[in-house]
């Protein structure tokens, strides 16, 4: 047993103690990050695996950092729920580091900004302290205010900035939360806290007001509209190797973190009985797929309406959170863990696929992605099928979490919730069709050139011939976008697998809605008594 | 049930191909020859199970038995062949074999960019079909219902012009807001409301799930609900108006899958998903039996709005037709009344009524698909679309417009074409069931007229009317509520009305559509003779076929896809149209498909009683029932449905 329960710190503290090597050696040998990141990354792809199938077969591991009590020690958990993530951070963190090998960005610091950010992310899953939480909370945040603030030009640092301004009071809001309910309970371990909150002798108004900033600190950290606004910036001007990542994995982690205070240390029959405390977390939810995705669909940037879609998803997982409290629903539990991998998948798909775009083309506007299909047909294709499995098209792994959000809220009788979820299909293809309207049935767009006028005459003013200039390219003297006649060394096969392997993956979990409802079972049962 | 692979195969043949098309890209013969390889493969396993299934056998297979994987807790994706499934199946696949000869022939006349893509996803949407035919329960269904939205997305968006972009957004729009809001929040309801006594299941029962009808008495409101959510939701892809309106834009798609897809496949799924629901989801007994409260009338059963919804579509839609002058358009309004036909038989719920809409899904689809293959063929040979430019065509293109008047008699329901039969059985069970079930009956009757309303001026104006002497079309060109003027075309009109100051003025005030009509005479193409260049009528083929090449190139660089520029390229050479024989009017590749699917028409019409369908048709029913057909005539239809859950 000890070497299993070995394994657990060691997932936190490897890449975290790792991260100063590329640094350090940095001093003396020139290309010493990418063997370390590599290395460390492959090792805890391998562990967070192994892990998982002892986890799965044999049920919680726990352990003890220092031999300390629960009371005053750090206690760190590995059980089915957290497994999920640990098992996605660790995917995708090999994948992103192995597309940025020849991607981009390379360098010392990035692969120590990075192993810090896999480290805290890793934190954040496997901890059972809620003190320890905003610690790794605050690692994942200054990781990534880093990454972020590498990216090119001065609109990097001012996405940055904002990022860190509103990350720091998130965090407080969090650390504010976390000291009135250890005022009202004199611990920090979750689960004693969570014998210790329903107690008869606990303040109640202690415990709701640390719910309340509790769930504001994440309502920032997961992008929940309004409070989102950091979100959208920080992932266009992030560096295109790194926004897969961040998008992928970050608020991913915040968002779980969320769901285990709820269910583990307030409990969902005490939620239940707090007035308010669902319809809140419905409203933030609700609102955020719906303002989520208008503003991504006004969106010209590819990444920053990719952005905004991530609002809206998270927004799903926030209103099913919501539908476990309402409803002590199980089913809407899993939804949610679900729609947390799948989304995580999801993103670091199109994310890479964007990246990919970008570095073989310049493409970043909606606009400039047409004819993509033609010249890239396997990223197309991939981001095709990633895009459709974001709808919610069967059977892609979108589409499993959303089965078992919006049977939960059916289950929960709660309809207003069930019309939202479903009205989100709609909503999400309203953008993601945009984009594939662009790159399968757009021609590739022609500069505008001083003769254009021409095609106007001849069509006489007709409305719907406006197009046929376009569509006939030998007519036109302009040169065509970057779309064709650039530079392609920069993509290898690789980078292509990636995203290839990541839209197979996401109709790969697709077929796993049972599995993954029985992987979670114990977890359940023991969570919903 | 018998375990077996066949259902799987039938669905993943046409996938297969899918592969195999992508990959031979750049040899055509080779990428059509998959298609039609495919086609016959799909066709050949699905007629193979035909027998078992007509004795009472039904092949199943699932994810869960073969590979231990479950799809969703409680939810098997499995496939089965049952007497409805294979009736679908079997209409699907063996129509794709000819489509995919006529789509060779067509795309290749018109010289179509990405004809891989066009053919890929073609397989693609048929292994959809197929596997809404075979679903098992309502998820799978639904995963099938989707993917079919999906890949039929590419063809509809097929021209990459702005046209096809829109039509394609209003398809996409439609479409999912169908499947993924409507049909998916009824199958969650299905599921949850199963849940509540029993084991959670969404699989099709016939004659109805008895785990919901138990449900339903503690729910009844939402077991109704659930009802019109599944309805709403195959009902968008069956064009029940509101919601039809997608399927006149996807009129832009070339004209193979206006044909296969919006008039059988795709379309059809959507009435045979309605077949599911009312069959063998709430089955017959609890639809009737779940009294809705309409404010002033009282308590009606829940297929009386759907009725009455299918009613008014079959009426309305067939009035819109009479207006439309471009064919594909026309006749994609026919489709939908035409699927209101199957709609209102269903919703009927009499056994007779039942049998006859179920007949009326094959007697439509051959009688449609000749009518868009004949339409296509024009398309191609002189690429005239407008109705008002068809006149005498029938000396151009003899064999294409005698197959049109067949297709024509069977919209109307004209013996002895299929759609005479099916028509005739929903007739019977209107008229058993009797009382307000009349007026449903007479808009049948109604229908028929007007069916005959909107095709037959195109028969008549191919055969009886010739390029220079035609009559005025006044549904379509004067303005609403007709004009007192003489609609006799042979008078030069503006000669008649000479010196009548009062009719100059008149003239004036006329719509818009007036200055058309007297344009009439004044072909554009008359303005581009170099369209039309063929010497003598009695030059030899070589001639032709290389002015015919001539031409093409010519014309496929302006625009032949349904849009207003069609003017310009439609309508009779200078010369007139040339006089053709039978069988040179156009290449074999499109006439044998339509000779085929036209003698089909007939030959279902003749003999239902020998073409498998009827038989089908009366063994679901039977099934539903569980009496013979026999005695389900005389019994009474009350009677009927509560045999329906024993």
């Amino acid at each position: 047993m000890s070497s299993v329960d070995l394994i657990i710190p060691l997932l936190i503290v490897a890449p975290i103690l790792a991260a100063t090597l590329p640094i350090a050696l940095g001093l003396r040998f020139e290309r010493t990050g990418w063997p370390v990141a590599g290395l460390t990354t492959l090792g805890l792809f391998g562990a967070a695996g192994y892990l998982a199938s002892v986890v799965y077969t044999g049920g919680e591991e726990n352990h003890t950092l220092g031999g300390y009590p629960p009371r005053y020690g750090i206690e760190l958990v590995a059980d089915e729920f957290s497994m999920l993530i640990v098992l996605l951070i660790t995917a995708v963190a090999t994948g992103v580091l192995a597309f940025t090998r020849r991607g981009g960005p390379r360098g010392n610091t990035f692969y120590t900004a990075y192993l810090l950010l896999v480290g805290g992310l890793l934190g954040i899953s496997l901890t059972g302290d809620v003190f320890n939480l905003f610690v790794f909370l605050e690692i994942t945040s200054i990781a990534t205010y880093a990454l972020v603030a590498s990216g090119d030009g001065p609109e990097a640092a001012v996405a940055s900035l904002k990022y860190l301004i509103l990350g720091t009071v998130a965090a407080s809001m969090y650390l504010i939360g976390v000291a009135f309910v250890f005022m009202a309970t004199g611990t920090l371990n979750m689960v004693e806290l969570a014998t210790a909150i329903p107690a008869p002798e606990t303040n109640p108004t202690l415990i709701r007001a640390g719910f309340a900033f509790i769930t504001v600190g994440f309502a920032v950290k997961v992008a929940q509209w309004p409070l989102h606004t950091w979100q959208p910036s920080a992932y266009q001007q992030a560096p295109d190797g790194v926004t897969p990542l961040i998008a992928a994995l970050v608020s991913t982690a915040s968002a779980y973190a969320f769901g285990r205070l709820i269910v583990t240390v307030f409990e969902v029959d005490y939620l239940a009985a707090t007035p308010n405390a669902a319809a809140i977390v419905l409203t933030i939810g609700c609102v955020s797929v719906l303002a989520g995705t208008v503003l991504a669909v006004i969106q010209t940037e590819v990444k920053r309406m990719l952005a905004y879609s991530s609002v809206s998803q998270f927004g799903l997982v926030i209103a099913a959170y919501g539908v476990v409290i309402a409803g002590s629903s199980e089913t809407a539990l899993i939804g949610a863990a679900i729609h947390l991998v799948g989304h995580g998948l999801l993103k670091a798909g199109l994310f890479l696929g964007v990246a990919l775009v970008a570095a073989s083309y310049g493409a970043r506007t909606v606009d400039e992605y047409a004819g993509l299909a033609k010249e890239r047909p396997f990223v197309a294709g991939s981001m095709a099928v990633l895009l459709f499995s974001l709808v919610g098209v069967p059977p892609g792994v979108g589409f499993v979490g959303k089965w078992y959000i919006a049977l939960g809220a059916v289950e929960s009788q709660l309809w207003p919730v069930a019309a939202v979820i479903f009205l989100s299909t709609m909503l999400t293809l309203a953008y993601a069709a945009r984009l594939l309207e662009k790159m399968y049935f757009t021609p590739p767009a022609v500069v505008e050139s001083p003769h254009a006028t021409g095609a106007v005459a001849t069509d006489g003013g007709d409305a719907d011939d406006e197009e046929s200039g376009d569509t006939d390219p030998t007519d036109d003297i302009g040169t065509t976008v970057p779309v064709t006649g650039t530079d392609t060394r920069t993509v290898s096969v690789g980078m292509v697998a990636i995203v290839v392997v990541a839209a197979l993956g996401s109709i790969a979990l697709g077929f796993a809605g049972g599995t993954f409802a029985d992987l979670l079972e114990p977890f359940l049962t023991e969570v919903f008594n | 049930m018998v375990e077996d692979i066949r259902p799987l195969a039938a669905v993943l043949v046409s996938a297969v191909a899918i592969a195999l098309i992508v990959a031979s890209h750049r040899r055509p013969n080779l990428r059509e020859g998959w298609s039609v390889v495919a086609a016959l493969a799909k066709f050949g396993i699905v007629a193979s199970m035909l027998p078992a299934v007509m004795g009472g056998d039904v092949f199943k297979w699932s994810l869960k038995e073969s590979t231990g994987i479950q799809f969703l807790p409680g939810i098997d994706f499995a496939l089965r062949a049952d007497p409805l499934g294979i009736f679908f199946a079997l209409l699907a696949s063996f129509l794709w074999i000819f489509t995919s000869f006529y789509a060779t022939g067509y795309m290749r006349g018109l010289d179509e960019h990405s004809q891989t893509r066009f053919f890929a996803s073609f397989a693609a949407s048929l292994s959809a079909a197929v596997g809404i035919a075979f679903a098992a329960n309502l998820v799978t269904i639904f995963v099938f219902y989707e993917l079919l939205s999906l890949v039929t997305y590419p063809l509809v968006a097929h021209n990459e012009d702005n046209e096809a972009r829109i039509a394609g957004r209003k398809y996409l729009t439609y479409t999912f807001f169908g499947g993924g809001v409507f049909l998916l929040a009824g199958t969650v309801m299905v599921y949850w409301l199963t849940n509540q006594v029993g084991t959670p299941t969404t699989a099709f029962e016939a004659g109805g799930m008895e785990a919901l009808a138990t449900a339903a008495q503690a729910e009844p409101v939402y077991a109704q609900a659930a009802f019109f959510l599944l309805i709403a939701g195959f009902g968008v892809k069956a064009a029940l108006m509101p919601l039809h309106s997608w399927l006149a834009d996807a009129m832009v798609a070339p004209t193979p899958v206006s044909g296969l897809l919006h008039a059988v496949a795709v379309v059809k799924s959507g009435a045979f998903g309605i077949a599911r629901v009312i069959l063998e989801v709430h089955g017959p007994g609890l639809i009737h039996d779940l009294p809705l409260d309409v404010p002033g009338i009282g308590e009606v059963g829940l297929n009386i709005p759907v009725a009455v919804v299918a009613a008014f579509t079959l009426t309305a839609a067939s009035i819109i037709a009479m207006r439309k002058d471009h064919l594909k358009r026309r006749l994609a309004y026919s489709t939908t009344a035409q699927l209101s036909y199957i709609v209102l038989g269903l919703s009927m719920l009499h056994p007779a009524a039942m049998a006859g809409a179920l007949f009326h899904i094959p007697a439509h689809a051959f009688a449609k698909l000749t009518l868009f293959f004949c339409a296509g063929a024009i398309h191609v040979e002189t690429h005239t679309d407008y109705i008002s430019e068809m006149a005498g065509i029938g000396k151009r293109m003899p064999l294409t417009m005698t197959a049109f008047t067949v297709g024509a008699a069977g919209m109307a329901g004209l013996p002895p074409i299929a759609g005479f039969v099916s028509k005739f059985y929903m007739l019977i069970g209107a008229g058993v069931v009797g009382g307000s079930y009349w007026l449903f009956a007479a808009a049948l009757l109604l229908s028929a007229v007007l069916n005959i309303g909107y095709l037959w001026p195109v028969v008549y104006t191919a055969f009886f009317e010739s390029e220079d002497r035609h009559d005025a079309k006044p549904v379509l060109e004067f303005p609403r509520g007709g004009l007192f003027r003489s609609y006799g075309g042979d008078e030069d009109p503006v000669a008649a009305d000479g010196g009548e100051p009062t009719d100059r003025t008149d003239a004036a005030d006329a719509s818009d559509s007036e200055p058309a009509a007297e344009e009439e005479f004044e072909y554009a193409v008359d303005q581009n003779p170099s369209d039309h260049t063929v010497p003598d009528a009695d030059a030899d083929a070589d001639v032709d076929t290389d002015a015919d090449t001539d031409s093409e190139d010519h014309i496929s660089s302006v625009d032949h896809h349904g849009d207003h520029d069609d003017h310009l390229t439609g309508g009779p050479p200078a010369a007139g149209w040339q006089r053709r024989s039978p069988f040179a009017e156009s290449t074999w590749l499109m006439l044998a498909p339509i000779a085929v699917i036209a003698t089909g028409a007939i030959v279902l019409g003749i003999g239902p009683d020998y073409a498998v369908f009827l038989e089908l048709a009366f063994r679901i029913v039977e099934d539903v029932f569980g009496m013979p057909f026999e005695d389900l005539i005389d019994t009474p239809l009350e009677e009927a449905l509560t045999g329906v859950n024993d």
